[in-house]
C-alpha cells in the first residue's frame, strides 16, 4: 500500500467530488479532495499528490488561479494536472493565457468519459 | 418751335423703363411715358386709380397723396391691371415736383413691373418651405452644429425627443455629458470635409436610452468653406433590441447545453455509485448514488421550468390564496430534501393572510430561492451545521416571504449581478436563469426581491408582494 498513488480532486461540486474520489479509490488510487482553489493548493503543499484533477469554474478561487500558483512553485510545478470543466469557453480562456503557464497534461470536458479519464490517469502516473 | 432741350427730356421721359406718370393734387394724370401709354392706354382726363385699378375713387393708402402731404418720397407695392386685363405687380416710387413757391405742385409716380421677380421670389419661398418641411418631418433626429459643437438648428423629432437645445452643446443635449465625446464625428467632418458614420447610445430628455446610427456631412458656404455640420441620427433601438433578443436566444441555447452537460455529469456519477454499490453490496454507496441522481433529476425539472418561463412571458393567472398555506406547502416539499443534505429547514409561518397572486409562479419563485439556499449550504465546507429558514411576515398592504441561510454567502460583485440573465456562480451547475426569472415574477406581481448577503456568512432573500393585484388596488385608490 505504501506505493499507492494519490490523486487530489479539486471541485466545488460535492457530488462530483463524491463520485470521482470513489471512482479513483475503486481503481486503486488514494484520494483526497478540496472544494476550492485556495484549499486545493494548501493540500497540494501538505499532501504532495501524484496527480490533480482540477475544475476550472469554482466560486471561491478558480482552477485557473490555482493552476498558475502550482506552476509558480517549484515544489508543485511538476505534478500532472488533469482539467475537468463543463465550460469549453473557460478552457479557451485558460489556453489564451498559455504564455504564462504551460498547458495542462490533459483536459476533459464534462460529462467526463470515465474510461478515458482512467486511461489518461494510468498513462500519467501508472 | 419747340426748344430742342425740352424735346430731349421728353424723349428720355418716354424712353424710361417702367410706368411713369405725373399727377396733380386730384390724382389726375397729366403726363405719362410711352410704356404706360402702351399698357394702360389714353390717360388724358383720367385719374390714377381709374387707370391702374379701375376704381371709382382714390385708394385708401396712396403714396402720391403722402408725397403731396409731406413733400417726401414714398413707395409702396401694388397690384395693377393693364388694358388687356393682365395683373401686374409693381413697386411704386413717388417723388414731388415743386412749384415756384416751393409747394408740391405735382408728383411723379414711377412703377416698376416686378411680376417676374415676385414669381421667382414665390418659387424660392415655396422651395425653401418644402426643404424646411422635409427637414422638419424626416423621421430621424437632425441637428446642425457649428465648430464649437453648438446646436444651431434641429428638426421637430430632435426637439420633441431631446428638448429645444439651440445654443447648447451637442454632447449635453444628446448624452447629458459635460465634455465632448471621443472620437467626435462632427469634428472629424469639420476637419476632413468627409461624411462619417458611427453607432451611439443617446439619452432622451425623459431618460430613455436610444440606439442611433449617426451620419455627419459638411454644410458648405458659397465659397466652399465648411460653415456647419449636419448630423443625422436614425433610431435603431428596435433593431438592436431584436439583435439582443436573438443573441440572448443564442446564449440561452449555449447555457442550456452547458447546464445539461453538468447535469449529465451528475447523473453519470450517481449511476456509477449505484452500479458499483450494487456490485459491492454497499448500501450507503447506493444511497449516495440515488441522492445524486435524484438531485440532478430535480435540477433538470427546475431548468426546464425556467426555460419554459423564459421562452414565454406570460401574464400572472390571478387567484386569491392563503400566503401561509403556500409557505407551509413549500416547506413540506423541501423538508425531505433538506434532511438528506443534513440541513436544518426551519419554517416560521403563522397566520392565514390572503394574497392575490399566480400561485404557480410564486411557488416556483420561492422553491427557487429555497433551493438556492440549500445549494449555498451544501457547498459550504466551513461551518459544522447549516440552516435554511423560511419566514412569512404579514403587513397590512403586503406580505413578506424571507428565506435565510448560513451557506457560503456572496461577495459584493456576485450580489450585484445576482438577478442578471445568464449570471451564475454555480459553475457547471447553474444556468443563470433562476433568479432572473424569480425577479421577473416578483415584478409581474408589483413586488420586489431584496438581497442581503455576506461572504462566508450566508444570505437573506426578502420577497415583498402586495396583497392585492396591483392594477386593481390602483383602480380602487382612484375611485375612493
Amino acid at each position: 500500500m505504501a506505493d499507492m498513488k494519490k490523486i487530489l480532486v479539486v471541485d466545488d461540486e460535492p457530488d462530483m467530488v463524491e463520485w470521482l474520489t470513489t471512482f479513483f479509490q475503486d481503481n486503486g488510487y488514494g484520494t483526497s479532495f478540496a472544494y476550492d482553489g485556495f484549499s486545493g493548493f494548501e493540500k497540494v503543499k501538505s499532501e504532495k499528490p501524484d496527480l490533480i484533477t482540477l475544475d476550472i469554474s469554482m466560486e471561491k478561487e478558480s482552477g485557473i488561479k490555482m493552476y498558475r500558483k502550482l506552476h509558480e512553485d517549484k515544489e508543485t510545478s511538476k505534478i500532472p494536472v488533469v482539467m475537468l470543466t463543463g465550460v469549453s469557453a473557460d478552457f479557451k480562456r485558460f489556453i489564451s493565457t498559455r504564455s504564462q503557464v504551460p498547458p495542462p497534461q490533459a483536459y476533459f470536458e464534462k460529462p467526463v468519459d470515465r474510461d478515458e479519464l482512467l486511461k489518461k490517469v494510468r498513462e500519467l502516473i501508472g | 418751335m419747340e426748344h430742342p432741350r425740352r424735346r430731349y427730356s421728353d424723349r428720355i421721359f418716354d424712353a424710361l423703363p417702367g410706368y411713369l406718370t405725373v399727377q396733380d393734387r386730384n390724382f389726375r394724370i397729366v403726363a405719362a411715358n410711352e410704356s404706360f401709354r402702351t399698357n394702360f392706354g389714353n390717360f388724358e382726363d383720367r385719374y390714377c386709380y381709374q387707370v391702374y385699378k379701375q376704381r371709382p375713387e382714390r385708394c385708401e393708402d396712396c403714396p402720391v397723396a403722402r408725397t403731396f402731404h409731406d413733400g417726401q418720397q414714398h413707395h409702396s407695392e401694388e397690384l395693377v391691371t393693364t388694358l388687356e386685363g393682365r395683373q401686374v405687380s409693381v413697386l411704386v416710387y413717388t417723388t414731388p415736383i415743386l412749384g415756384d413757391n416751393g409747394e408740391v405742385a405735382e408728383v411723379i409716380e414711377m412703377s416698376t413691373d416686378v411680376t417676374e421677380m415676385k414669381g421667382l421670389h414665390k418659387q424660392l419661398h415655396d422651395s425653401r418651405q418644402k426643404y424646411r418641411q422635409l427637414f422638419e418631418d424626416v423621421p430621424c433626429f437632425i441637428s446642425i452644429q457649428d465648430r464649437d459643437l453648438n446646436i444651431v438648428d434641429a428638426n421637430r423629432m430632435h426637439r420633441e425627443t431631446f428638448g429645444v437645445g439651440y445654443g447648447r452643446k451637442c454632447y449635453e443635449v444628446y448624452k447629458h455629458r459635460t465634455t465632448e465625446c471621443m472620437p467626435c464625428t462632427v469634428k472629424q467632418t469639420f476637419s476632413d470635409g468627409l461624411t462619417h458614420s458611427h453607432e451611439e447610445v443617446v439619452t432622451s430628455q425623459t431618460g430613455e436610452a436610444i440606439n442611433v446610427l449617426v451620419h455627419t456631412a459638411p454644410v458648405r458656404s458659397e465659397n466652399g468653406e465648411i460653415e456647419s455640420v449636419i448630423e443625422m441620427s436614425a433610431n435603431i433601438t428596435e433593431v438592436r433590441q431584436l439583435q439582443d433578443k436573438l443573441a440572448s436566444v443564442g446564449m440561452l441555447i449555449g447555457t442550456i447545453s452547458h447546464g445539461i452537460k453538468g447535469l449529465l455529469n451528475g447523473l453519470d456519477g450517481g449511476i456509477y455509485l449505484i452500479n458499483s454499490g450494487l456490485k459491492k453490496d454497499d448500501r450507503p454507496r447506493i444511497d449516495k448514488g440515488w441522492d445524486i441522481a435524484l438531485r440532478n433529476v430535480q435540477r433538470i425539472r427546475s431548468m426546464v421550468m425556467d426555460i419554459l418561463y423564459y421562452a414565454k412571458d406570460r401574464e400572472p393567472n390571478w387567484e386569491e390564496i392563503s400566503a401561509g398555506d403556500l409557505a407551509r406547502d413549500i416547506c413540506n416539499l423541501i423538508t425531505e430534501r433538506a434532511k438528506k443534505m443534513q440541513i436544518d429547514l426551519l419554517c416560521v409561518v403563522e397566520g392565514d393572510g390572503r394574497l392575490e397572486c399566480d400561485p404557480q409562479m410564486i411557488r416556483s419563485l420561492l422553491v427557487n430561492l429555497v433551493e438556492n439556499s440549500l445549494d449555498a449550504c451544501r457547498i459550504d465546507s466551513e461551518k459544522p451545521a447549516h440552516q435554511v429558514k423560511v419566514e412569512l411576515t404579514e403587513l397590512p398592504e403586503t406580505v413578506q416571504f424571507v428565506v435565510t441561510d448560513n451557506g457560503i454567502g456572496m461577495d459584493q460583485e456576485t450580489r450585484g449581478k445576482v438577478f442578471s440573465l445568464f449570471f451564475s456562480s454555480k459553475g457547471a451547475g447553474g444556468t443563470g436563469l433562476g433568479l432572473f426569472i424569480s425577479n421577473k415574477i416578483a415584478q409581474a406581481h408589483g413586488g420586489r426581491i431584496l438581497v442581503e448577503s455576506e461572504e462566508k456568512k450566508g444570505s437573506r432573500f426578502l420577497v415583498e408582494l402586495p396583497r392585492r393585484r396591483p392594477d386593481l388596488a390602483h383602480a380602487e385608490e382612484n375611485t375612493t
